[in-house]
C-alpha cells in the first residue's frame, strides 16, 4: 500500500511519512506542485502541516486544492491541509478566537470510520492559529471539537476526503496512530 | 509493533559504510563531534567506514559543562579515533561580545565554528567533513524555527566555497530514537547514547541575551546541580537542563494574574525583559518568558499555567514558576537560573516533566549558594509553543 505525503512546509511532515512506515504502509514525501496525474495508482494521501495562511492566498499550495476537489483516493489533511480541505468544501479559514499550542482535549461528535476506537474524548497535540468555520452549503460534517476550536475533525460529505486540526504524526498525540490506522483501513478499500 | 519497516541499525551501517568510502574516496575527512549522541554515533560509523583516513576534531568553545572537554577526550580515545583539541574559547567570547538577539548570536557562533574547523581540516589534509546532523536539525532550520549550527546545505551555503570542504551528512534522515539505537549498535557507545542532549554551541543556547565569562559560569555550576538532583529521578527524565537570564523584569499584560488565581493564591504574573525562542503553528516564535509566582492551590496544576498565560497574551513563548528568590534585602546576584525538564519520544514536540516540588526547592538552595544568583524557577512550557532549547 502507497500513501505519499505532500510537504506543506511544516516541522513534522516527515513525521507522518515515519508514522505510515511504522504501520506498514509505504510512503514517501512529494511537493506540492506534484500533479494528480502523476499520483495515479497511489492508495491515499497525506497532506501535512505549514505555516502558511490559508486565507493569505493558496499560490504556494500548488495543485493541492486541485487533487483534493478531482481525486478518488482517500485523503487526510493534517492541520494547515484540513483547513485547505474545509475551504475546498466549501467552508471559510478564519484566525481562531483562542490559538492552540501543545496539548488539546478533543470531543467526538460522529466518529465515522476516521476517529473510530479513539473514544469519546482524547488527548492531542496541536499548533495552530486558523480554524475552519463552518459555511451554509458546505460539503462537510463535523466529527470533532475541542473548547478552543469548533471544528478539530471533519469529512467531506459526498467524498473520503478527510481533515484533522490536530497532529495524528507526533508521539505526544497518543491515539495518533490509531487514526492513521483508521485511514490506511480506508485505503484498502 | 513495529512493521517491517522499522528502523534496522545493522542494514542502516552497511549502506551507510559503502556510501561514505564511495564520497570520501582517496582523499581524509574530518569530523567534528562534541561527545554527544549525534555526533559520537556519526563519528563510530565514519570510522568504521574510513579508518585511519578520519581525524576527529574536538573545539573547545568555552561553552562546555563542568569537566566536559577531559571526558569527551576520554570517551573518544576510546574510540581509538585520531583526536585533535581546538581551544578556541577566547575567540569565541570576542566574537559574540556585544550580541544579544539569539539568531545574529547563532549566526556568528556558526561562522566561528566553521572558519576554525576549515583551517584545523586544511591542515590536516582534510577536504571531506563528516557531520552528525539529524531530521530535526534541518527541519527546524528549513523551517526557520531556529538556525542550527551545523546546517549548511540546506540553507544553500556552500562550503566548499565558503569554508574550504565538501560536508558529508550521513545521519541526515534520522531522528533521535533511531541515534540512540545506532550508536547503541555500533557499541562501545553505551556512556554516549545515554548522555543528555547537548546542543554543539552548548551553554551558549542556554545564555539568553548577552553572553559574558561571569554568566556563563553561573550557569555552569547551575547545570551541575541541576543534572546531579534531576538525574536521580527514576525514571530519569529525557533531558533536563539549566538556563540564565538577567533578572531583570516588567508587568505583565493586563489580565495576567487574574486568568492564573484560579490556580495560585497571591498570585504574580512578570515578563522578563530577556526573550527566549518558541515555535507557534509551525512558525519561528521569538517572544517573552512569563515569571509566575504564588501558592499552588493544587501543585499538578501548575501545569494549566502556560495555557492561560498565552491566551492572555499570544506574545508569549514560555511560562515559568517562580521555585525561590533571595529577599529584596539579600539580594546581591543579578541572574535568574530556570530550571528544565521534559518528556519526550522524538524532541519534535514535548512535555515538561512533573518534577516534585519539594526537589525543586533543593535545586533552588543548591543554585542560591552561587553569590551572582538571584532567583530559581521552572520551565512549564511544552514544544509547542516553546522549544527545548532557549535560544
Amino acid at each position: 500500500m502507497h500513501i505519499p505525503v505532500v510537504f506543506m512546509g511544516g516541522q513534522y511532515n516527515h513525521l507522518i511519512v515515519r508514522a505510515l512506515k511504522e504501520i506498514g504502509a509505504s510512503s514517501r514525501i512529494i511537493l506540492p506542485n506534484t500533479s494528480l496525474e502523476a499520483l495515479k495508482g497511489v492508495d491515499g494521501l497525506v497532506m501535512g502541516g505549514g505555516p502558511y495562511s490559508v486565507y493569505e492566498g493558496t499560490e504556494k499550495f500548488g495543485n493541492a486544492l486541485e487533487i483534493i476537489e478531482k481525486a478518488q483516493f482517500p485523503i487526510l489533511g493534517i492541520c494547515l491541509s484540513h483547513q485547505l480541505i474545509g475551504k475546498a468544501l466549501g467552508g471559510e479559514v478564519v484566525k481562531g478566537r483562542k490559538p492552540e499550542y501543545g496539548k488539546a482535549t478533543v470531543e467526538v461528535l460522529d466518529p465515522d470510520e476516521i476517529l473510530q476506537g479513539v473514544g469519546s474524548e482524547f488527548e492531542v497535540w496541536a499548533s495552530h492559529n486558523d480554524e475552519v468555520k463552518w459555511k451554509e452549503g458546505a460539503r462537510f460534517k463535523i466529527l470533532a471539537k475541542s473548547v478552543y476550536c469548533h471544528i478539530e475533525a471533519l469529512k467531506g460529505i459526498d467524498k473520503p476526503v478527510y481533515g484533522v486540526q490536530f497532529h495524528v504524526e507526533v508521539a505526544d498525540t497518543p491515539k495518533g496512530k490509531d487514526i492513521l490506522k483508521n485511514f490506511t483501513s480506508l485505503c484498502k478499500k | 509493533m513495529p512493521g517491517s519497516n522499522a528502523f534496522d541499525p545493522a542494514s542502516f551501517v552497511e549502506e551507510k559504510v559503502e556510501e561514505i568510502r564511495v564520497l570520501v574516496g582517496s582523499g581524509r575527512a574530518a569530523i567534528a563531534t562534541s561527545g554527544g549522541v549525534d555526533s559520537t554515533a556519526c563519528a563510530s560509523l565514519a570510522h568504521r567506514a574510513l579508518g585511519g583516513k578520519l581525524i576527529c576534531f574536538f573545539m573547545d568553545t568555552g561553552f562546555m559543562r563542568e569537566g566536559e572537554v577531559g571526558e569527551v577526550v576520554k570517551l573518544l580515545s576510546l574510540l581509538n579515533l585520531p583526536m585533535k583539541v581546538i581551544s578556541a574559547k577566547d575567540r569565541f567570547l570576542k566574537d559574540l561580545e556585544g550580541k544579544a538577539d539569539a539568531e545574529a548570536k547563532r549566526l556568528a557562533f556558526r561562522q566561528t565554528f566553521y572558519t576554525l574547523l576549515g583551517e584545523a581540516a586544511r591542515e590536516e589534509g582534510c577536504d571531506v567533513l563528516i557531520q552528525g546532523t539529524i531530521a530535526p536539525d534541518w527541519i527546524e532550520t528549513s523551517g526557520g524555527i531556529k538556525t542550527q549550527h551545523n546546517v549548511l546545505e540546506q540553507l544553500g551555503v556552500d562550503t566548499k566555497k565558503t569554508f574550504g570542504f565538501r560536508l558529508l551528512e550521513p545521519l541526515l534522515d534520522l531522528y533521535k530514537d533511531q541515534v540512540r539505537a545506532l550508536a547503541e549498535y555500533l557499541g562501545a557507545n553505551v556512556e554516549a547514547s545515554q548522555r543528555q542532549p547537548f546542543p554543539g554551541p552548548g551553554l551558549l543556547v542556554r545564555c539568553i541575551g548577552e553572553v559574558n565569562e561571569d554568566k556563563v559560569e553561573a550557569l555552569r555550576v547551575a547545570t551541575k546541580v541541576v543534572e546531579e538532583e534531576l538525574g536521580k529521578l527514576s525514571p530519569a527524565p529525557k533531558q533536563y537542563l539549566a538556563a540564565i537570564v538577567e533578572d531583570d523584569r516588567v508587568p505583565a499584560k493586563e489580565g495576567a494574574k487574574e486568568s492564573v488565581s484560579g490556580v495560585l493564591k497571591g498570585a504574580k504574573v512578570e515578563y522578563f525583559k530577556g526573550l527566549a525562542t518558541g515555535v507557534k503553528g509551525d512558525n519561528r516564535a521569538y517572544g517573552k518568558m512569563a515569571l509566575v509566582s504564588g501558592e499552588a492551590r493544587e501543585p499538578s496544576e501548575i501545569f494549566d499555567l502556560p495555557e492561560k498565560i498565552v491566551h492572555n497574551d499570544g506574545e508569549v513563548v514560555r511560562v515559568l514558576y517562580n521555585i525561590h528568590a533571595r529577599m529584596p534585602a539579600t539580594k546581591t546576584g543579578k541572574y535568574a537560573v530556570i530550571v528544565r525538564s521534559v518528556e519526550t519520544r522524538d524532541f519534535m514536540t514535548v512535555k515538561p516533566t512533573h518534577v516534585p516540588l519539594k526537589l525543586l526547592k533543593r535545586i533552588a538552595e543548591r543554585v542560591l549558594e552561587e553569590d551572582s544568583v538571584s532567583r530559581v524557577c521552572y520551565d512549564l512550557t511544552s514544544k509547542p509553543p516553546a522549544t527545548v532549547e532557549y535560544e
